[in-house]
C-alpha cells in the first residue's frame, strides 16, 4: 500500500506528464487543472485496485486523458455520462511515452516536415493558449486554414514517429 | 500514439507550459482525503428520481439515462449505492458556490453522519430522521459525500465533477 512519500513520488514523476496531456486537449488552465486533480482522486478511490505499480502511470495519464476528454465535451455543451471511467488493468500502453525524452525525439522529426508545417506546429506547440487568428497573422496564412492544416501536419508527424517505431 | 500524446511530449521537451505550482500541490494533499477500508458507492442510473431537492429532476434524460449535466438549468439527482446504503445527491452550483442537498437511505441509525468533501473543505452534517442532509458555501469542482455509520465501513460516492 502506497503511503504519502511514495504518493507524493508519483506527483513529482507524472503530474507534468498529465497536465501537459490536459492542455493538449484545448483545456484551459482551470479546466485542465480540474481534469489533472481529477485522475489523482480517482487514484484516491482505486488505490485498492492497482495491483500493479508499473501501470500507475499509464494508469494515472490514461484517466486525465479521460477527464479532458469528458472537460472538452463539456466545453462545448455536449451532454456526456460522467461515470465512464477507464479500466484500472488496462491503461493506454502508449500513455506511459509521454515525456520529455520522447518530445526531444518528436522536435527531431517535425524539424524534418516541410513548411508551412514546420513553423505552424512550432507556433502550435509553443503557444498553448494562442488564437488561429493569431497563428494566421504570424504565418500569412488564411484564419479558416490554421485548424484543417494543423490536423494534416500533426497527422504526418504521427505518422514519421510511428514509422521509427516500426 | 494520439496526436494529444505528441503535442503534450512536445511541449515537456520545451519546457513550455509547465504544470503550476498549486496543481502539484493539489495532486499532493489528494492522498489525505483516501478514505481506509472504506466503500466506494457506485453511481446507479435513475430514470425517475425521487428528487431530493427539487420534484423533477429537468437535467435527467429518462431515454439515455444520461445525468452528468442539466442542459435546461437546475440540479440533477445522482444517485450512489453500496454495502446496503443508497446516497441519493442533488449538487447544485448558486452564486458561484456548491449546494449539495441529499438522502441516505434506509433511514439513518444513531451516530450517523453525513460528510461533504471537496479538495480543501469539509463539511459534516447530522442527517435528519428521513436521512435528508444539505451543505452549502463549498467551492465548485471536485465532491464526494461520505456517510459514516458507528460500527460500519464508511460509504463514499464516486468523486463527481461540479462546475456551474
Amino acid at each position: 500500500m502506497l503511503d504519502q512519500a511514495a504518493w507524493e513520488e508519483l506527483v513529482a514523476r507524472f503530474d507534468g506528464r498529465m497536465w501537459a496531456v490536459a492542455r493538449a486537449f484545448g483545456l484551459s488552465p482551470a479546466d485542465a487543472a480540474d481534469a489533472v486533480q481529477g485522475a489523482w482522486l480517482r487514484m484516491v478511490e482505486s488505490l485498492d485496485g492497482i495491483r500493479d505499480p508499473e501501470r500507475i502511470g499509464a494508469w494515472l495519464i490514461t484517466t486525465t486523458r479521460h477527464e479532458a476528454v469528458r472537460l472538452s465535451r463539456r466545453a462545448r455543451g455536449e451532454v456526456m455520462a460522467d461515470h465512464e471511467l477507464p479500466d484500472v488493468a488496462g491503461p493506454d500502453p502508449a500513455a506511459a511515452i509521454v515525456d520529455a525524452d520522447f518530445g526531444r525525439h518528436v522536435w527531431q522529426r517535425l524539424h524534418t516536415l516541410g513548411e508551412p508545417c514546420r513553423s505552424l506546429l512550432r507556433l502550435y506547440v509553443l503557444n498553448p493558449d494562442a488564437k488561429y487568428a493569431q497563428i494566421a497573422i504570424r504565418l500569412n496564412l488564411p484564419v479558416g486554414s490554421i485548424g484543417p492544416t494543423r490536423a494534416r501536419c500533426l497527422s504526418r508527424l504521427r505518422t514519421l514517429v510511428q514509422d521509427d517505431d516500426a | 500514439m494520439s496526436e494529444e500524446y505528441l503535442l503534450a511530449a512536445l511541449r515537456m521537451a520545451a519546457g513550455v507550459d509547465p504544470v503550476p505550482g498549486r496543481v502539484s500541490a493539489d495532486a499532493r494533499a489528494a492522498f489525505a482525503l483516501r478514505l481506509p477500508g472504506g466503500v466506494i458507492a457506485a453511481p446507479v442510473r435513475v430514470s425517475a428520481p425521487p428528487g431530493a431537492r427539487s420534484a423533477t429532476a429537468p437535467g435527467t434524460s429518462p431515454e439515455t439515462g444520461t445525468y452528468g449535466t442539466a442542459p435546461e438549468g437546475g440540479p440533477v439527482m445522482r444517485r450512489f449505492t453500496a454495502d446496503g446504503l443508497t446516497i441519493d445527491i442533488e449538487p447544485a452550483v448558486v452564486g458561484g458556490r456548491l449546494e449539495v442537498a441529499g438522502q441516505v437511505s434506509p433511514p439513518p441509525g444513531p451516530g450517523w453522519e453525513v460528510e461533504v468533501r471537496t479538495a480543501h473543505i469539509s463539511k459534516t452534517r447530522a442527517p435528519s430522521e428521513s436521512g435528508h442532509f444539505a451543505v452549502s458555501g463549498l467551492p465548485p469542482g471536485w465532491v464526494s459525500v461520505v456517510c459514516h455509520r458507528p460500527g460500519l465501513p464508511p460509504v463514499s460516492t464516486r468523486w463527481l465533477h461540479v462546475r456551474a
